[in-house]
């Protein structure tokens, strides 16, 4: 804020308090993005906190409970969305009972399941990395064989270019996953940065696009990255791969910026 | 001490998720009743909210937000943009009636609520009466801009002067509450 002058700031705020309250027309939502990309990532989402804070406070949690047959939908999402999402850890350090432990008769198929869950990750976990490859193109070959509302757009160099780096990405609207290509692009150090994809779409303010997910570079030959979207992505438009620091940031500053790909 | 849920979540316990729901459903819900037009509206709304709340989670820091504000920012970025995208410019009646029937929200019981809310709730008690109003009736009933006028008798331009006076001033308030317990913190 404190890179504003006072009526921008004011007009920042007013703009702020419209979107929150109100909603945006597409020339104000043009025009938050515009102010948002110059103020600290730290103060973005400040009123929002405090708008949030008010609608927990007048939440009429009690006298309208969620209808049981949401929920059961919601579960059903939860499931298929989180299926698709990689398991860190299967340790659960919380204090709460697992419900699914709840009916002991489902006790033995719980360890199965665990078991063989485990077996499955350990044999992912040791598996030579020449055969996941393989896998990746594979993948990727199919969704363009399945060719399902795909979106696809070549490489060309960010403001601040990787010398002779190329490739392209694909993305299926429909399926919701996608795949970038590269060859060329300079192996990263993780453990000093990493790279990160972000994703710019209709549903999402040029500001804060996608955040399609932190991805390493372990060789100059062509590799293929699975596209781990944060969000739902509607009508991709625009790709951008930058350089963050290690496990990726919520908002880019844009600083380092080698590749984009625009969808023509 | 407790994992968050949503950290749980981000980590693949998908056991979290019905706590999530049990925990968060109402609150959802009772955002998307206030900023939604119709039934069928909210319930795909919810639905999509927690689909949000699923790819956000390992979003989640607890140092920055409680859950349940983390939650209720996702839900009314999401149910706004809904309503933007729906080209409704918020004129219809939100279908809550139970809303509609309270001139004031019914406020949840200070006990129940998290520190950081609770803290909110105590800096909405210092607003001026007009904001408070038009806080109420913009982020509680879901009104829009033309109906606060309308119901408040303020000018149109003088809504949102309104109401964003009142959220500066309840966010300086959280600030310097926030800053004196850190350092009540640190003294003990």
């Amino acid at each position: 804020m404190s890179r504003h002058s006072n009526p921008e700031t004011n007009h920042w705020e007013e703009i702020q308090v419209t979107r929150l309250l109100f909603g945006l027309t597409e020339e104000e939502k043009t025009e938050y993005d515009r102010l948002a990309s110059r103020i600290p990532v730290e103060e973005l989402e400040q009123l929002d906190k405090v708008v949030a804070s008010l609608d927990v406070i007048w939440a009429d949690m009690q006298t309208e409970p969620l209808p049981e047959h949401l929920r059961h939908a919601i579960r059903i999402r939860a499931s298929q969305e989180l299926a698709a999402k990689p398991v860190v850890s299967l340790a659960n350090p919380s204090t709460f009972p697992a419900k699914a432990l709840r009916g002991k008769k489902y006790l033995p198929w719980f360890v199965s399941a665990l078991c063989l869950m485990f077996a499955v990750f350990t044999w992912l976990d040791n598996r030579p990395m020449e055969k996941v490859r393989p896998d990746v193109a594979q993948l990727r070959a199919e969704l363009l064989t399945a060719n399902q509302g795909l979106v696809q757009a070549k490489w060309s160099p960010g403001p601040t270019p990787s010398e002779g780096a190329t490739g392209d990405i694909v993305w299926s609207a429909l399926q919701q996953k996608g795949f970038m290509r590269f060859q060329g692009l300079p192996v990263n150090t993780p453990d000093k940065e990493q790279y990160q994809l972000w994703i710019f779409a209709r549903n999402q303010s040029d500001t804060t696009p996608i955040d399609g997910g932190v991805f390493d570079i372990t060789s100059t030959e062509e590799v293929v990255i699975p596209i781990n979207a944060k969000l739902y992505v509607q009508d991709a438009y625009m790709f951008a791969v930058t350089i963050e620091k290690p496990g990726g940031v919520v908002v880019s500053s844009r600083e380092r910026l080698p590749l984009l790909a625009k969808v023509e | 001490m407790q994992v968050p849920l949503l950290t749980r979540i981000a980590n693949g316990d998908t056991g979290a998720v019905d706590e999530c729901i049990d925990r968060y459903g109402g609150l959802v819900w009772s955002l998307a009743r206030r900023l939604s037009t119709s039934l069928a509206d909210a319930e795909d709304a919810v639905q999509e909210v927690f689909v949000d709340l699923w790819k956000n989670a390992d979003r989640y820091r607890g140092e920055i937000a409680g859950e349940p504000t983390f939650v209720a920012m996702i839900a009314r970025r999401r149910l706004i943009d809904r309503l933007r995208k729906s080209g409704r410019e918020l004129e219809s009646r939100p279908i809550d009636k139970l809303a509609l029937q309270h001139a004031a929200p019914l406020q949840t019981s200070p006990v129940e609520l998290a520190e950081e809310v609770a803290q909110a709730a105590a800096c909405l008690e210092r607003l001026r009466k007009d904001e408070r109003k038009v806080l109420e009736l913009s982020i509680y009933h879901g009104l829009p801009q033309t109906r606060i006028a309308n119901q408040t008798g303020l000018a149109l331009g003088t809504v949102k002067t309104i109401a964003r006076r009142g959220l500066l001033q309840l966010r300086v308030c959280m600030q310097v509450r926030n800053q004196r317990r850190a350092n009540e913190v640190e003294v003990v």
